[in-house]
């Protein structure tokens, strides 16, 4: 039998093919003229569709909505534009399916996640696709296909890692690093990004769907992906991976990282310990992970500003309420109601090296899942307390194994829980007082439905290093920063990333490394406002495209959702 | 980057409007519309700057095989000659449909 080939297809091409024959209706076509002025201020020519395809079709014979992202446009870079089509049509299909018409999503990835050249305007496009993805898995199981030439990279794959199914070829790669910029931040040594084999048995669809973090390896051919949706829409709604946070922490811990681990390596082993299998329960394991911590001298406290910041808001007094030492949560009282606090700091004893700077790494991202989903367990049938995230984080970590065993999975189970925790009815407020970068960023701070900074000129808000950006763009320093001059979305300084609108407060201090009472006074004061703000919000992610600044800024974001919703 | 401007007198005016092709590495995206007037628009973004004169003869010897009437645009990511000849061609196809 011939087969068609999936990959081979245009995005627009993939779109229409997957749908029932003669169904699709392409929504914001080409001809509507949504091409990303910031590309062409950069001197970078821009797309009529800006490289995402969104469609209203059937499939087998029920309602769906299919986005694919082009992924020969700009490495399939999720920008302004892309990003609201893509956030907008999940809102869309939101709102049908709360009014009881059921419609089905199925997304088609290639994409290799932020376009570095719209920066910040991909990073909050990604979270408000990843909030609207974690509400829209209550109606319909969210249905992912990575066929790959592009695979599924950064920001996206966080995205994909929310999904319920994940359909992947062997073509397909999945990942949150790519491995020129683990090359880049890490050294050669930890990852050698000319190794295309390792690559591929670490990234490649085959490795991922062996070791569970996607669920089928499909042919690359129509007929098969087209089968296996089919498939997944029948099984309906999982459990979903994102939650499952003993099993992979228990994963982890008995893993020893300082160990040489192989691909083929971590599939005997999950074979061996069962860890795919349905009934799967969280055994005790040799944990390596006490051994590790029995032989560590005690560490020495290292000072960060998450730290400084966190101890000045939560007291001395305090237990800490995660399981590792670089995750502070403690509970405080504030306006005479418990509120969570949470923060990602330095920890030289750190279990997984590459996370031991403050970077959100393996253990981290489940951590904050583990504390967030605390309080919503003890909080059912009772007032929903606040959580706030207090934000300086420098990453996520950057690490061969990082990749290996699922960092994006890791990083969603926290953007998961904090959406989750707003869907509950908790107020997430974020306070940002060092830096605020990518992955790190989306895992921990911007599922919140109330952001507040500091306002210091050090602060740093991107998607990526200057150096790694510079390498991936392949532009100089220079250039990037001359591009910045005229994009606020790709300038690293917080009042640029204010323009966005997404700030709903920039606060000054007397100290920002070290804050005296009043400062902390000043802040708790803010905390307490964000709370009673965002609680009359409803605990969304909407305000963001109601600020002052939006409406200049984010007119883009703005108009293409209404005009997608218009051609609905 | 460069923006070119182009019109030619043309006759047969195409039914309806196309898109094809992708801004990647060496290719490009054509979009044709219908036009009411009695000549065709060529609207060009080029990623590379200096091909004006590849890009007239292009055009020259495009409109005088098929003297085709429509408005124009081309989003470019510096495609060969070829595989801009090529995706004009398609596009035309694609616009002259009957189905549509």
């Amino acid at each position: 039998m011939i087969m068609n080939s999936f990959v081979e297809l245009t995005a627009r091409e993939r779109a229409e093919a997957i749908v029932d024959k003669g169904t699709f209706r392409e929504l914001l076509d080409p001809y509507e003229n949504f091409r990303s002025p910031h590309l062409l201020k950069q001197g970078i020519i821009a797309q009529n569709d800006d490289g995402m395809i969104v469609g209203k079709g059937t499939f087998n014979n029920k309602q769906a909505v299919v986005i694919s992202m082009e992924g020969n446009f700009q490495g399939g870079g999720i920008g302004e534009v892309s990003g609201a089509k893509f956030a907008g049509a999940l809102e869309l299909a939101l709102e049908d399916n709360k009014k009881g018409i059921p419609t089905q999503p199925i997304i088609l990835f290639d994409t290799g996640g932020v376009r570095l050249q719209e920066a910040n305007y991909g990073l909050l496009s990604i979270s408000e696709i990843q909030a609207a993805i974690v509400e829209l898995r209550n109606y319909q199981p969210l249905i992912g296909v990575i066929p790959g030439r592009i695979g599924c990279f950064g920001g996206m794959s966080m995205t994909a890692a929310l999904f319920s199914y994940l359909i992947i070829t062997k073509e397909g790669r999945l990942t949150l690093n790519g491995p020129e910029v683990i090359e880049q931040e890490a050294g050669i040594k930890e990852f050698d990004a000319s190794d295309k084999v390792l690559i591929w048995n670490t990234l490649g669809g085959a490795n991922r769907v062996a070791t569970g973090y996607a669920d089928y390896l499909a042919e690359d051919s129509l007929e098969d992906i087209v089968r296996i949706i089919g498939k997944c829409i029948g099984l309906g709604i999982p459990v979903h991976r994102s939650t499952k946070i003993d099993a992979y922490e228990n994963l982890l811990a008995s893993i020893n990282p300082k160990e040489n681990l192989t691909p083929q390596g971590l599939q005997e082993y999950m074979k061996r310990h069962g860890f795919l299998e349905k009934d799967y329960t969280v055994k005790k394991v040799i944990s390596n992970k006490k051994d590790h911590l029995q032989k560590q001298l005690p560490a020495q406290v290292i000072h960060s500003r998450g730290r400084s910041w966190f101890n000045g808001i939560v007291g001395k007094d305090y237990v800490n309420k995660s399981k590792i030492d670089s995750v502070m949560c403690g509970d405080i009282s504030l306006n005479g109601e418990v509120a969570r606090v949470i923060t990602v700091v330095p920890d030289e004893n750190s279990y997984y090296p590459r996370a031991k700077g403050g970077e959100v790494g393996l253990e981290q991202g489940w951590e904050i899942a583990r504390c967030i989903r605390e309080a919503m367990r003890e909080d059912e049938g009772k007032v929903s307390r606040p959580i706030i995230a207090v934000v300086d984080t420098p990453s996520q970590a950057y690490g061969y194994k990082e990749e290996l065993l699922g960092i994006f999975l890791s990083c969603a189970s926290a953007v998961d829980a904090y959406a989750s925790a707003r869907l509950a009815g908790h107020p997430v407020v974020t306070l940002i007082v060092g830096n605020a970068i990518s992955g790190a960023f989306l895992a921990h701070g911007l599922q919140e439905s109330y952001i507040i900074s500091l306002d210091d000129d050090k602060i740093v808000v991107h998607a990526m290093s200057k150096k790694s950006a510079a390498r991936i763009t392949k532009r100089s320093i220079s250039e990037m920063d001359k591009a910045a001059a005229d994009v606020p979305g790709i300038a690293y300084d917080i009042h640029s990333f204010n323009c966005l609108g997404a700030l709903n407060h920039l606060i000054k201090v007397n100290n920002h490394d070290a804050p005296l009472n009043e400062d902390i006074n000043l802040i708790k004061a803010e905390l307490i406002k964000g709370i009673k703000t965002s609680r009359e919000n409803g605990n969304t992610l909407k305000y963001r495209l109601k600020t002052e600044n939006a409406i200049i800024y984010r007119a883009l974001s703005i108009e293409v959702r209404e005009k997608l919703k218009e051609l609905w | 980057m460069e923006t070119l401007k182009y019109t030619f007198q043309a006759e047969k005016r195409v039914k309806h409007k196309a898109h094809v092709g992708v801004v990647g590495s060496a290719n490009l995206e054509v979009i044709f519309l219908p036009t009411n007037n009695s000549f065709s628009t060529v609207d060009i973004s080029s990623k590379f700057e200096g091909h004006s004169a590849v890009w007239k003869s292009i055009l020259e010897r495009f409109f005088a095989e098929n003297n085709c009437l429509a408005d124009i645009e081309i989003n470019d990511f510096g495609a060969t000659s070829g595989v801009i000849s090529l995706r004009l061609l398609q596009a035309l196809e694609v616009a002259n449909l009957d189905n549509e």
